[in-house]
């Protein structure tokens, strides 16, 4: 009851004032992509006379966030195309086999990173090999251009451990997990310099590559799953971190499954550091860095409404120059981009991106690009062949962490 | 000289019906009508087909002529109806007493009835209150009165009929006692001239006491103004309706993307006095209330009128009884020779949406009768629109992947190949001009170079252009250019513009607050501020 009276008032909201098509990302490159206004609240009144309108559409949605961001309705419109492509799943229209095999694949990252992470350097060479990726272009509909990204022997969380008084919860997602642990250790570390016991619990997939590929059922029940993992820490007050701006996305939105919102204190690592800052709890024993870096905002960092807190900390550090590139979505989005007929949609939309880390790197402006997405980061590297980390990496630095 | 044996008076779904079904017979016909087909009741009303549910307590002839019509309709016009199906519904208010009284009664008109579990029903329906105590199915449905209006004037043309539309009738010609043909007036160009016949059928609706009397006769048509609320969306998924006596604002149908919650009651001067009230619009809520809590936080659209036009019970018809003719007090086919002793002129009046084939065959028996024509009726038989070819649905769902092209299909007919193959040629012809109700730029220019259009109303009453969520804001000014295309036909684009904002604003007004208050200022900005259209 409470869910359709939401549905019904979110679809209300809408004025038709079409802000969200305007800086949709996708429907900027692709005149066939209807765009968010379209395919959510204008299908949505179609949808519950039982019309299923642009069911194949409904999947170049790259769930960016931008729609919901921008509506001045605040209607929950990526939701409403990713509901919307569930029931043309489970109704089964608009989608072949091959996508359908390749996009529940893509849903369980954390499934294809405990495969991929059992031999990761067999996994890494396969993924290298050009045959191998033909057959996977072939037979699965993964772009066999696409930078899949390296896999590495699973983050491991635990011997570093200081017990503290202070304590956070570390959501390290699949990305640090399977893809990127050294990040996952050096988030620890900078948590720990600031005099927090870092705790990680054997979290599973945050559930946006779930949500990513329309399986809303599986994702909030994986939800379910992590939020029983932080029950204790939710009840005893202990902030939840994550280093990754999807994840931090969809542990913000945990609350309303079986937790309030006044009880998830869920942050994005630096939101929470900056706060630290704010209360002058923050260490700001830097050394000098000397660098340059372009900044990019994921668009999950932006759907959180959150500024840029990276952007703000790390300028605190001297020697440290941050140029915010401001050039929207890179493209990837999750695994959207690695999907055969959206690889070249995801690379026009990036191309702004790109452009300007390539103009920015020839001028001079600065070495390298820093984003806390890990898919935003392959996506950068991928398309402007710059080198691209998490921010974190410049504060251990500053720390003399590293 | 007479130029048809049948002139009828009034395109609503009584009018055409009767022109098909005369057409099918052989009988040459021509259909009058002052403004655009269906501008009148025939698109005023709460767009359900009646299962015969509603009245079978009161009226059981009514009911067992609505669900034979019913099966009818639904067999010969499957796309002009959505098959919802319908619920009755009791709440503690309502008496336990009508309820078995509703049941034997249902029975009696062989109207199939369901009882459905609460359970099932808070399922089914998760936006009705729970409180209910009992719920029951019924073979209600959804009819769309502009589609079946026009599906039933197109038909009658394939059969020879004739209709004009914009041609007003302004009074009967009469010569020795026997009508023999009405004076006509282009309201588009002022013209005026005579059609002589044989027989007239007023078939005018609210406007039918008017045209018998211009030679005098009295026809007591009341005017009963409803009112009803259009919602943003589907809130139920079927017909709700209040298990108890008609009344105000106890029934709920989804109408396409709407849902329209309907109707008071309140006899009003003129046909024309159909401005809803903001009473009106309160105590429909109020009653709303009771089936659908919370009903203040959705969103509604517009408030519209129309006018039913009721009869007074026909056994004070002289005539009818000597007749004995199979006529439910429900409508009344006035033959004026016997009740005036005017010959050549038949008035139908009263009577449903839903039975409008049945009254359209009652009165082309008789006239068919005067003529000495014997063919039989066929229009229970004959579908009354041909199927839409699968290519032809292919080549829709390929050219616009996101549109509801089943309905644009339905809505276009025998125009469907040339704006498809339009849209083919010229792609950005395929860009929703109306987005809320998804109607193609394509659509709107067919619509818009029709022969029988000739106002930016017409256009919306063709396609819904306008009558989606933004009411207008949007499709207003998107459409003025191919109006202008076309300027030869209308009036100038200020007075469309205007005419059709003033249209919207008449049943926006009484709902002016929440979303739809935050729509009509951003309306306000694009024609005031933008556009600076600021006089009315």
């Amino acid at each position: 009851m409470i869910y359709e009276q939401d549905r019904t008032e979110n679809l209300d909201a809408c004025i038709k004032c079409s802000a969200c098509t305007a800086m949709c990302p996708v429907a900027a490159v692709n005149p066939l992509f209807p765009g968010p206004k379209v395919l959510g609240p204008d299908a949505e009144r179609f949808r519950l006379e039982g019309l299923q309108i642009g069911a194949a559409l409904l999947n170049y949605c790259s769930k960016c966030r931008t729609c919901e961001i921008t509506c001045p309705s605040g209607v929950k419109i990526t939701e409403m195309i990713t509901r919307a492509q569930e029931n043309a799943k489970l109704s089964g229209s608009g989608k072949n086999l091959q996508s359908n095999i390749r996009d529940y694949l893509f849903g369980r990252a954390e499934y294809l990173g405990k495969l991929a992470t059992i031999l990761p350097g067999l996994t890494n060479t396969l993924l290298r090999t050009p045959l191998f990726r033909q057959v996977l272009e072939q037979a699965l509909g993964i772009s066999s251009e696409a930078p899949l990204p390296t896999y590495r022997k699973k983050f491991n969380p635990f011997g570093e451990g200081h017990k503290n008084r202070k304590q956070v919860v570390y959501f390290p997602g699949c990305f640090v997990t399977y893809n990127d642990p050294p990040t996952g250790h050096a988030i620890t570390k900078v948590l720990e310099h600031n005099g927090y016991e870092v705790i990680v619990p054997p979290f599973h997939c945050c559930s946006t590559p779930l949500e990513g590929n329309g399986y809303v059922r599986e994702a909030k029940e994986t939800a379910k799953k992590n939020l029983a993992l932080m029950n204790p820490y939710i009840r005893a007050g202990v902030p939840l971190i994550t280093g990754c701006t999807s994840c931090g996305t969809a542990l913000k939105e945990y609350a309303g499954l079986d937790v309030s919102a006044s009880e998830l204190q869920a942050y994005d690592l630096f939101e929470f550091l900056w706060a630290l800052h704010e209360q002058s709890e923050f260490r700001t024993d830097f050394k000098e860095v000397q660098v340059s870096l372009g900044y990019h905002s994921s668009c999950h960092l932006k759907a959180q409404g959150i500024g840029t807190p990276s952007v703000r900390l790390l300028r605190l550090i001297p020697g440290v120059r941050v140029t915010d590139l401001d050039q929207g979505c890179c493209g990837l989005s999750g695994s959207y981009g690695f999907k055969k007929e959206k690889y070249d949609t995801a690379m026009q939309i990036g191309n702004p991106v790109f452009e300007r880390v390539r103009h920015g790197v020839a001028n001079d402006e600065f070495q390298s690009v820093i984003t806390e997405c890990g898919g935003c980061q392959v996506q950068i590297r991928h398309g402007s062949g710059t080198e691209t980390f998490h921010p974190v990496w410049v504060l251990m630095q500053a720390y003399g962490l590293e | 000289m007479k130029d048809y044996q049948v002139v009828i008076v009034g395109g609503g779904a009584t009018g055409v019906g009767i022109l098909r079904d005369l057409s099918m017979r052989g009988i040459s016909a021509l259909l009058l009508e002052q403004g655009d087909l269906a501008h009148g009741t025939s698109s005023r009303f709460h767009g359900l087909l009646h299962s015969g549910g509603r009245y079978a307590v009161k009226d059981p002839q009514s009911a067992a002529e609505c669900i034979d019509e019913n099966l009818i309709l639904k067999k010969i016009a499957p796309h002009c109806i959505s098959d919802t199906g319908g619920w009755f519904v009791q709440t503690k208010d309502d008496s336990p007493g009508y309820v078995e009284e509703w049941i034997k009664s249902c029975a009696g008109a062989h109207i199939p009835i369901r009882e459905v579990s609460i359970s099932e029903a808070c399922r089914k329906e998760p936006l009705m209150d729970k409180n209910v105590l009992r719920v029951f199915e019924v073979p209600d449905a959804t009819v769309d009165g502009f589609r079946i209006v026009w599906a039933n004037a197109r038909s009658a043309r394939h059969y020879n009929g004739e209709f004009r539309t914009y041609h007003q009738a302004e009074r009967l010609v009469t010569d020795k006692g026997q009508v023999t043909g009405v004076a006509v007036r282009n309201l588009l160009n002022g013209h005026q001239f005579t059609v002589h016949c044989d027989i007239v059928v007023n078939a005018a609706g609210a406007w039918a006491s008017q045209l018998a009397g211009s030679i005098g006769i009295p026809l007591d048509v009341i005017c009963d103004k409803g009112t009803l609320l259009a919602f943003n969306q589907r809130l139920f998924h079927r017909v709700v309706n209040r298990l108890r006596p008609s009344g105000d604002g106890d029934i709920f149908v989804p109408h396409e993307t709407i849902t329209i919650l309907g109707t008071t009651s309140q006899f009003v001067d003129s046909p024309e006095d159909n401005d809803p009230q903001q009473e009106e619009v309160r105590s429909l809520l109020e009653i709303g209330e009771q089936l659908l809590p919370g009903i203040m936080k959705n969103r509604i659209i517009r408030a519209f009128s129309g006018i039913r036009p009721l009869h007074r019970e026909d056994h004070d018809v002289p005539g009818v009884k000597e007749e004995g003719r199979n006529v439910s007090r429900s409508f009344a086919l006035i033959d004026h020779e016997l009740q005036d002793g005017i010959k050549g002129l038949i008035s139908i009046v009263g009577g449903k949406f839903t039975t409008y084939r049945l009254m359209a065959e009652k009165v082309s028996d008789r006239v068919a009768e005067k003529l000495g024509n014997t063919t039989p009726c066929h229009t229970a038989e004959e579908d009354l629109l041909p199927e839409i070819p699968e290519h032809v649905y292919k080549k829709a769902a390929r050219l616009l992947p996101y549109a509801p092209v089943e309905k644009m299909l339905e809505r276009l007919q025998e125009d469907a190949e040339d704006v498809l193959k339009e849209i083919e040629q010229t792609p950005h012809k395929g860009q929703m001009l109306c987005e809320c109700e998804m109607v193609s730029m394509a659509e709107v220019e067919k619509a818009a170079s029709d022969e029988d259009t000739h106002h930016l109303a017409d256009i919306r009453r063709k396609t819904r252009l306008g009558m989606g969520t933004c009411q207008g804001a949007f499709c207003t000014y998107r459409a003025l250019p191919l109006l202008w295309q076309k300027k030869e036909k209308y009036d100038s684009l200020d007075e469309e513009l205007r005419n059709f904002l003033n249209q919207r604003w008449k049943g926006i007004r009484p709902v002016l607050w929440g979303q739809q208050l935050r729509e009509t200022e951003l309306t306000r900005a694009i024609y005031s501020g933008i556009l600076q259209f600021t006089e009315n």
